[in-house]
């Protein structure tokens, strides 16, 4: 009995010697980033850039919004979004990663601003739209909201809205804007 | 000089010769009870060479007088007791003591009779599950076979993750044992099954409170004690294949047993099992991604004797399981949707494939035990395991992470043990003993994700002794107190926003290590004292009655995810917090038993009452936001709780049928009475209340009764069951309703009340089953048995409270099991 109590003692303590520090994991797949550009079609110098920076990710602090230039009334945008990981280090570009996997994402636009249009014009490798690049129309001036919602594995074809297009959220971010 | 060594040579010779003529020796000596030392009267001992037989005197002695020298065989047999074969070499008078194992048919029985009312010997409340019950759960999950017992419920995720629950309670306050000692598979997260093959097993003790002090103090909910088959002191194998289809899953299982004894004490078992199932399917829609694939084996080799014995057993359990594609979601937005819609979002045709969302666990167990027994003490046991649990998680992800695990963390734990068994007494029986567990926690830093649970080392060490007292016949009172120290050392990066959000930059700097980007190493270290505390009198008034009344006391460290969750949960839409401030919990709790077995009755009734101060329970706190949206926040804070219930059980042959019988060839007569028809009911109510916030608490199982009627030999050996399973809705229920603000399609918010607090309604759910057992099977010595079940027999469209998956799917449908068995 004895033998068996040295043996079980031995075994605990050769058990006890790994006490390095772990390794830091950086979230790969967070996106903190969300940069909305629009690029006036008659005037390359009007450029207005949407952006929301989440910088801890899925941690307590809440995302900060800008919104650097002036949209326009009845103005014909070019519009592109990017989604970032700034965590990581150099930055992701989790952009090439949906494009990558275009038949499995789709971005959404939703607007409260009176008069203005997106129109989705890059589409996945099927032929349906994707929304990583869009035209943007606005009409007359007026404030109000714009959603961008960027969907993981939605339905396809869909409504083009994000209700009808289920799927999961991966990005769901609200500026406020104004139409000048 | 050659004369001289002649004559010795013939004189040694003669002397021989003339010692093996001679027939003047005398046999004698005592039998004695090898347990208290007792000397046995009335044993009896046969010489098979002479033919001689002799009966032991009231001081336990024997004599066999003018026996030859020479080498003799002795049969030596005392009633209750193991028969003793015994060879002597005689060539002088001798005096030789004998020991009889005489408490063994006391010592085992216990097991035997108190099938249903487990544990007559002891205070506690406790139920058996017995073996042909566990016979029809081949095919299904140890948590599904453990909804059998009165006041256990199963809390599940999808239909393949079950965890069971008792009297309200489940994961780290329920231990589970297997062969001796406890099963270490992360057990603290709610979507982690036992790690258990119930096939592997022999039969299932369930305690319900902390009462079960060998096993650890801190099961507050209860201990699940499996066992594997008794030893049988004879040579013979026997063995058993059993083959389960089922209609819901187009799947089945296989599994095989095969046990050798010797009667020599040696003995072997093996176990191996293989499971598939496709996706389940709900009466209306496929449940897309829910199909499983387990596999199992289990190995023991060992040796018993009267007075020593020792076993090696290998366990080793493989499950990949899918979890249903709808459950997984990014948003509060997307949940709300789901519980609007009423039903999944992704329902695919059926297919046995299991992608993303998935678990993959593999667990191994490698385990020792020897036992040595010394006369007029008792029995010493050691114990020594090793066990290792890998567990892997495959989320829906992007890209090139597609196929790699979100989660992937392997934990070691071992666990050495001593227990002493002192069962000489006559009206007391004591146990005590020590032990030790060490554990490592690795998760694998490549899994791109950041660590659900940290890397930790935790070490738990801990002494108990218990009494048991029979100062009569009709009274049994026992006692028992258990101390433990925990020590948990863990590593863990938080986010270091978080870390400062919750103060603990100003409360715990000391566990500070270092800076690295937004996050910081932390090396938190606590240390817990436990105290376990169980007392209670039993009380028999006759053969047909008896009361009980057992009181537990116990502390529960918080555990590895209470203390150190920080993240998103993507089934609930929410985050969660763990709190590094936690203190233990203590749990009393109060079980009443009533007993009555009248004639063709058995009835139980256990009302029951646990008070538990600093229970640990997550709470909304707020609401955060994200790049996704919006997410409530829930933390883990301590209330002070009481739950308490009622179960009952009976058991009714309301039909027997008397036959006459003649006894061989005499002409004496007597009654066969042969069960016929038998009624089982069980009912559970529970009232949890959070006594701190004044509101019910969260995810206690609703009342439900549970009835089945059997009638036996309706045709030969063709038996024929209906079962009804009552589940009434959750009626007292805490509000943890939240808002988030829903998109519309014309670009405005919404604020939708996300309601994952509404129970589901109740339901009523119908089984059906016959099954048919033909002995001597094509002229072999086993036994053939076939069944057909038919589950959920109308197809009832139903969701239950307990399943995690409730927000998205409905159950399962109607299921048809069809099991094939050969045993021998």
């Amino acid at each position: 009995m004895k033998k068996i109590q040295i043996l079980a003692i031995a075994l605990l303590a050769i058990s006890c010697n790994d006490d390095d520090a772990p390794q830091l994991i950086n979230e790969e797949e967070v996106i903190t980033t969300v940069e909305v550009s629009l690029t006036n079609l008659a005037d390359p110098t009007n450029l207005v850039v949407l952006k929301s920076v989440d910088n801890d990710g899925d941690g307590p602090n809440e995302p900060v919004f800008t919104v650097t230039g002036t949209i326009l009334a009845n103005t014909n945008y070019l519009g592109s979004t990017r989604f970032l990981n700034e965590i990581e280090s150099p930055v992701d570009d989790i952009t090439l990663e949906v494009l990558e996997e275009s038949l499995e994402h789709e971005v959404f636009y939703l607007t409260t601003v009176a008069g203005l249009t997106v129109i989705k014009t890059d589409t996945d490798t099927a032929g349906n739209p994707l929304g990583l690049r869009f035209d943007l129309a606005t009409g007359a001036a007026g404030a109000g909201t714009i959603t961008v919602i960027l969907k993981h594995e939605p339905l396809k074809p869909n409504d083009n809205t994000p209700t009808g297009a289920g799927g999961e959220t991966d990005v769901q971010v609200t500026f406020n804007v104004t139409v000048q | 000089m050659f004369f001289k060594n002649t004559v010795f040579v013939i004189a040694l010779f003669c002397a021989v010769l003339t010692n093996a003529q001679e027939c003047n020796f005398t046999l004698k000596g005592a039998i004695i009870d090898f347990h208290d030392g007792q000397r046995l009267e009335a044993a009896q001992l046969y010489i098979r060479e002479l033919n001689i037989a002799a009966v032991t005197s009231a001081t336990g002695t024997y004599e066999f007088k003018d026996l030859c020298a020479g080498s003799y065989t002795i049969y030596i047999t005392h009633i209750d007791c193991e028969p003793k074969q015994l060879t002597v070499k005689l060539s002088a008078n001798k005096q030789q003591d004998i020991f009889l194992e005489h408490h063994i048919d006391q010592l085992q029985a216990i097991k035997i009779i108190a099938d249903v009312h487990d544990d007559y010997q002891s205070t506690q409340s406790s139920t058996r599950i017995k073996q042909e019950t566990l016979q029809e759960f081949r095919g299904a999950t140890l948590g599904d076979a453990l909804e059998t017992v009165q006041g256990v419920t199963a809390l599940k995720t999808g239909n393949s993750v079950v965890k069971p629950v008792i009297h309200g309670l489940y994961g780290s306050r329920v231990a589970i044992v297997n062969n001796g000692l406890r099963l270490q598979d992360q057990e603290w997260g709610v979507e982690h099954a036992p790690n258990i093959d119930v096939n592997a097993i022999n039969t299932i003790q369930v305690i319900k409170g902390a009462s079960a002090l060998r096993y650890g103090g801190d099961a507050v909910g209860g201990t699940i004690v499996l066992e594997p088959a008794r030893f049988i002191k004879k040579d013979t194998i026997k063995g058993s294949v059993t083959l389960q289809g089922q209609s819901n899953g187009r799947g089945g299982t296989i599994t095989s047993q095969l046990d050798r004894y010797r009667k020599s004490g040696w003995y072997q078992h093996v176990t191996a099992t293989a499971k598939r199932l496709g996706d389940f399917e709900a009466p209306d829609y496929v449940l897309s991604n829910t199909g499983s694939e387990t596999r199992a084996l289990h190995l023991t080799t060992g040796y018993e004797s009267l007075a020593y014995g020792a076993s090696v057993t290998y366990n080793y359990y493989d499950a990949r399981i899918g979890i249903l594609r709808a459950s997984h979601i990014g948003s509060a937005a997307d949940l709300v949707r789901s519980i609007n819609a009423g039903q999944p979002f992704v329902v695919n045709d059926f297919t046995y494939a299991i992608n993303a969302p998935r678990q993959e666990v593999v667990h191994h167990a490698l385990q020792a035990s020897a036992y040595k027994r010394f006369s007029g003490v008792g029995k010493l046991t050691a114990l020594y395991s090793f066990q290792l649990n890998n567990r892997l998680e495959f989320d829906i992800r992007r890209g090139a992470n597609a196929n790699r695990a979100a989660l992937d963390i392997d934990l070691q734990t071992q666990i050495a043990a001593l227990h002493m068994l002192i069962d000489v007494l006559p009206k007391t029986t004591i146990e005590m003993g020590i032990d030790g567990a060490y554990q490592v926690n690795r998760p694998n830093p490549d899994t791109g994700v950041r660590r659900l649970i940290p890397d930790y080392t935790s070490v738990k060490a801990g002494g108990f002794a218990s009494v048991l007292y029979k100062p009569s016949d009709v009274w049994i009172l026992d006692a028992g107190l258990r101390y433990d120290h925990f020590m948990i050392d863990a590593s863990k990066f938080y986010i270091q926003s978080r870390w400062e959000s919750l103060g603990y930059n100003e409360q715990y700097p000391q566990f500070e290590v270092a800076q690295q980007g937004n996050q910081i190493l932390t090396n938190p270290v606590f240390n817990y004292d436990l105290l376990a505390f169980t007392a209670g009198a039993k009380r028999v008034f006759n053969e047909h009655y008896d009361v009980a009344l057992n009181l537990s006391t116990a502390n529960r460290a918080p555990n590895p995810s209470e203390l150190f969750s920080d993240g998103l949960h993507h089934a609930l839409a929410t985050i969660e917090l763990g709190r590094l401030d936690l203190k233990m919990e203590q749990s009393f709790k109060l079980n009443a038993i009533f007993h009555a077995n009248v004639g063709k009755l058995d009835l139980e009734i256990n009302p029951h009452i646990n008070r538990i101060n600093d229970f640990i329970q997550l709470i909304p706190t707020g609401v955060e936001t994200t790049t996704r949206g919006a997410f409530p926040v829930f933390q883990y804070e301590q209330v002070n709780a009481q739950i308490a219930g009622i179960d009952l059980s009976a058991g009714y042959d309301f039909w027997t049928r008397k036959t006459l019988k003649q006894n061989g060839n005499s002409s004496e007569l007597t009654y066969d009475v042969v069960k016929m028809a038998h009624i089982d009911s069980r009912f559970s109510y529970l009232h949890g209340q959070n006594l701190t916030m004044n509101e019910p608490l969260i995810d206690m199982p609703p009342v439900q009764f549970t009835n089945r009627l059997t009638f036996y030999n309706v045709w030969k050996k063709l038996d024929v069951y209906v079962a009804n399973q009552t589940v009434l809705e959750q009626a007292r229920f805490p509000d943890y309703d939240y808002e988030a603000p829903v998109p519309q399609n014309d670009g405005s918010f919404v604020n939708e009340t996300v309601r994952i607090s509404q129970p589901p309604g109740s339901y009523s759910l119908w089984d059906v089953g016959i099954s048919y057992e033909k002995k001597q099977f094509l002229g072999t010595q086993g036994a053939a048995r076939v069944s057909l079940v038919a589950q959920n027999l109308l197809n009832t469209t139903y969701r239950n409270y307990l399943n995690r998956q409730r927000f998205y799917a409905d159950e399962v449908g109607r299921n048809f099991n069809v099991q094939l068995n050969y045993h021998f």
